[in-house]
């Protein structure tokens, strides 16, 4: 057990460090962009988060294959545990992208590829929670989640692959420009592993809260 | 061959049982025809406007119509108990879902079928081509496999209305969107070259999910 | 507003989102764990 918190307290200590250097970087050390000027800082954010998103929604499909194949608990504990921390991050996403599209075009919304899809990622993340919590029976529902899970995640190259080819079609928004100077590829590096971690160590510590929810009902079951 | 026995067995009972009633598929086309007629009103009758959004009206149409034809494919299931009767019946449940999964295509390919001809005289447009059949068929067989999924999903929730168009909907967007494509370059009066990369799309689709949803079938309505 | 204030929104929000987070956890699993401590105390005293 002491190992594990060594573990633990090590990987924090590190993403810390990480995420106040990036932090650093991504407002001091980086070079501004030409066209865009400052806001375009917001990008540094705003992919790691798109990235976060799209892994944990990863691991929610792997969870629920196992589970629907080996039914471990803890299969499942980990899906819904990643669900939950991948939509918060796809909502930070969306909202960033929101700012910056305003920003730099001047409307709330544009009907960009990478939002598109992240738009349709975000409903499939709310239909994967809504589906266990409708559920009447809990075990029926973690099943279903799986099942929402794996269908969901079939979806998403599809998704994006559509959303793509229709939106080159109509328009062409790019949402960066120009070559990635050394810098700034440095300082998306830094802020991609930050925020990975920084999604590990979430999905652990919900992990942790979810076997202690199900411990509680057990003792409380014991009790009556 | 016994598995497309009891296949063939499942989707006759239920074309059968919606014969005799027809109640479905009246109140369904009935709704097919007010959402475009409402469709119309809402875009103020402008030809010109019209010639723009139809395709994306007519699918809009068909996607509200699929859901809610769906939704009635496994209630009848749940409530008579039949569903607890085909499990317990020497039939795979992989072909549970095909033989459902047929009944509502052939379901869907009739309402549609009888609101595409009204569609294109309302909104005047002259063109009825083959390229705008195989785009029809082929999404709707996308619609189809996934929505005979999640349907008998959905019926085991609370809110089992509700419950379908939060599944179904965001997973069809790429079907969504390569449909309307394609009926915008058919009725612009291009041929299948400019529409290929769209029927990849439906294509690719449909077998994925084909494949995945009989696959994972067995999860849903078991116990 | 302002080129440079939209890029503070957007920090603001999204370090308030991840912060919100990592002290709703926080918070959620110190409550589960006297929940638990005082739950297997009472087991502990049962069985007596």
């Amino acid at each position: 057990m002491d190992r594990r918190l060594v573990l633990r307290l090590g990987l924090v200590g590190l993403d810390l460090g990480l995420l106040i250097g990036g932090l650093y970087m991504v407002l001091v050390y980086v070079p501004t962009a030409k066209d865009m000027g400052v806001v375009q800082r917001i990008f540094y954010l705003h992919v790691p988060l798109a990235w976060v998103g799209f892994l944990a929604f990863f691991v929610v499909f792997v969870g629920s294959i196992m589970y629907l194949w080996r039914r471990g608990r803890h299969w499942d504990i980990i899906a819904h545990s990643s669900s939950e921390i991948g939509m918060v991050f796809i909502t930070l996403m969306l909202v960033s992208g929101s700012i910056w599209a305003k920003a730099a075009w001047g409307a709330w919304w544009i009907w960009e590829p990478r939002l598109t899809s992240s738009l349709v990622l975000w409903l499939i993340y709310i239909a994967y929670i809504l589906v266990r919590s409708l559920t009447p029976e809990v075990e029926r529902g973690a099943r279903f989640a799986a099942v929402v899970g794996v269908v969901g995640f079939v979806d998403v190259p599809i998704v994006v692959l559509a959303v793509t080819l229709w939106r080159t079609h109509h328009s062409s928004l790019i949402i960066f420009e120009g070559g990635v100077a050394p810098a700034m590829m440095a300082t998306l590096m830094v802020c991609l592993v930050a925020f990975t971690i920084l999604y590990a160590l979430l999905l652990m510590q919900m992990a942790a809260i979810r076997r202690d929810e199900e411990e509680l009902a057990r003792l409380r079951v014991i009790l009556r | 061959m016994k598995f497309w026995r009891s296949v063939l067995a499942i989707a006759y009972k239920d074309l059968l049982s919606e014969m005799r009633t027809r109640e479905t598929i009246s109140s369904v086309v009935v709704f097919a025809l007010l959402v475009i007629v409402i469709f119309n009103f809402a875009f103020g009758g402008n030809t010109e406007q019209m010639r723009l959004v139809a395709p994306g009206i007519l699918w809009v149409t068909f996607a509200f119509a699929g859901v809610l034809s769906l939704t009635r494919a496994f209630i009848p299931e749940k409530e008579e108990g039949c569903l607890d009767g085909l499990m317990v019946a020497p039939i795979g449940r992989d072909a549970i879902y095909v033989g459902k999964m047929l009944s509502s295509l052939v379901f869907m390919l009739v309402v549609e079928a009888i609101a595409l001809p009204v569609f294109t005289l309302l909104f005047n447009l002259d063109v009825f081509s083959p390229e705008l059949v195989v785009v029809t068929l082929l999404a709707t067989v996308g619609f189809v496999a996934v929505g005979t999924l999640f349907s008998a999903l959905a019926v085991n929730t609370r809110a089992r209305e509700m419950v379908l168009p939060i599944l179904f909907l965001p997973v069809v967007v790429p079907v969504m969107i390569a449909a309307v494509s394609a009926f915008e370059l058919a009725l612009a009066g291009e041929s299948w070259g400019a529409m290929s990369s769209w029927l990849q799309i439906i294509g690719a689709f449909d077998v994925v999910f084909l494949v995945v949803s009989y696959l994972v079938f067995g999860y849903v309505i078991e116990q | 507003m302002e080129n440079s204030s939209y890029l503070l929104a957007a920090f603001a929000v999204v370090w308030a989102g991840v912060f919100g987070l990592v002290f709703s956890l926080v918070v959620r699993q110190r409550r589960l764990r006297r929940e638990i401590d005082a739950l297997r105390q009472e087991v502990e005293k049962q069985s007596r």
